[in-house]
């Protein structure tokens, strides 16, 4: 007999749909943990994180997300689904007082005046290293943090972060590197502080 | 003009490397997992094997009914079985024990209601067992059957038990 754990992410679904529980959890403990990555390091909070991962699995059980195979990864589609239940929890962010993001030649927001007042500064990670990227990136306006975190973290193409974050693939290069600029930036800012 | 290679700070990709490192070990929470099951069960209640579906009070009335099916099959079973004992059931009742034919000249309730009974052992022609509903043999139509009959306290004849054919 063929272990779930052998089967693809299709067919897993296929069973979840017929009401097999091994397959939900076979399928859960497969992407769970890279999707609570993205949402821990996109939102900065691990409840946030638990939330977003919690319901777009419940959108996948339910069937209200219409995941289409031929249209890629699920965890490319995961990652899309976390990504928009991130933008919803920014939008209610957005009832607190942000500083402008005046935009650039390139219509893109200037990254040097990112908000510090953006990110959750709570101390999440024991590392030195670790800890003081994960706060520069939580510094960066959510439009680059997802390629960022994407490209730097989960090892996907352009393309694919493209197609997560629906922009076009100029925009993502563009991005991603205006992103990394920043990081660099800001922790060569801490690095000259702390000495 | 911005650098849009794939090329990246030093001290960036060795903080990066840092992050994926310390992040590798974090997971959502349990408590996730299993809200998600609870979920699913709601979603799809699990389907009981057959044998549980019915309940109790059902599984009674069904053993009922399958004794009931099962004892008229033996019963016809036995009747086809029996040699030249093709008898036709009705009143009066007649039942096959071990070979031998029990004629109920009254109702069972009646004979079971009798406080006092006694056998009588007679002999009795072939032929007036016919009108009891006996299938009878033309050849042996005069013949004599070896006959216990019960009775009650006066006399009343209740039934006939045929023991052996002269």
């Amino acid at each position: 007999m063929t272990s779930t754990t052998d089967h693809t992410d299709t067919e897993l679904l296929r069973q979840v749909h017929a009401g097999q529980a091994e397959a939900f959890t076979t399928l859960y403990r497969r992407h769970q943990g890279p999707l609570y990555r993205y949402a821990l390091l996109r939102c900065g909070s691990g409840d946030a994180a638990a939330d977003i991962v919690q319901e777009a699995f419940m959108g996948l059980l339910t069937g209200r997300l219409g995941y289409d195979p031929l249209r890629g990864q699920l965890q490319h589609f995961l990652f899309g689904v976390a990504r928009n239940l991130a933008l919803k929890l920014d939008q209610a962010r957005q009832r607190h007082p942000q500083l402008p993001e005046p935009a650039d030649d390139d219509g893109e927001a200037d990254l040097d005046t990112a908000s510090d007042a953006d990110g959750p500064l709570a101390r999440l990670l024991g590392n030195e290293a670790a800890e003081e990227v994960r706060r520069a990136l939580s510094l960066l306006p959510p439009h680059y943090r997802d390629p960022v975190i994407l490209y730097e973290m989960h090892d996907l193409s352009y393309q694919e972060i493209a197609t997560v974050c629906q922009i076009d693939i100029g925009t993502v290069r563009s991005r991603l590197a205006r992103g990394r600029a920043a990081l660099a930036k800001r922790l060569r800012l801490t690095l000259e502080g702390m000495t | 003009m911005m650098n849009n290679d794939d090329t990246i700070d030093p001290a960036l990709a060795t903080r990066f490397a840092a992050l994926r490192s310390e992040l590798a070990g974090h997971e959502a929470p349990r408590c996730v997992e299993k809200e998600l099951l609870q979920a699913f069960a709601k979603q799809f209640p699990r389907k009981q094997p057959w044998y549980r579906r019915p309940s109790l009070p059902q599984w009674g009335a069904a053993g009922a009914f399958a004794s009931l099916g099962g004892a008229g099959v033996l019963a016809t079973l036995l009747l086809a079985l029996a040699p030249h004992q093709s008898i036709t059931v009705g009143p009066p009742l007649i039942g096959i024990d071990d070979g031998a034919a029990f004629i109920a000249l009254e109702s069972l309730e009646r004979i079971e209601s009798e406080p006092y009974t006694r056998v009588v052992e007679a002999e009795l022609p072939q032929a007036a067992l016919a009108q009891l509903g006996m299938p009878l043999n033309p050849q042996t139509a005069g013949d004599t059957v070896r006959a216990e009959m019960l009775v009650a306290e006066d006399g009343h004849p209740l039934a006939l038990r045929l023991s052996a054919v002269n």
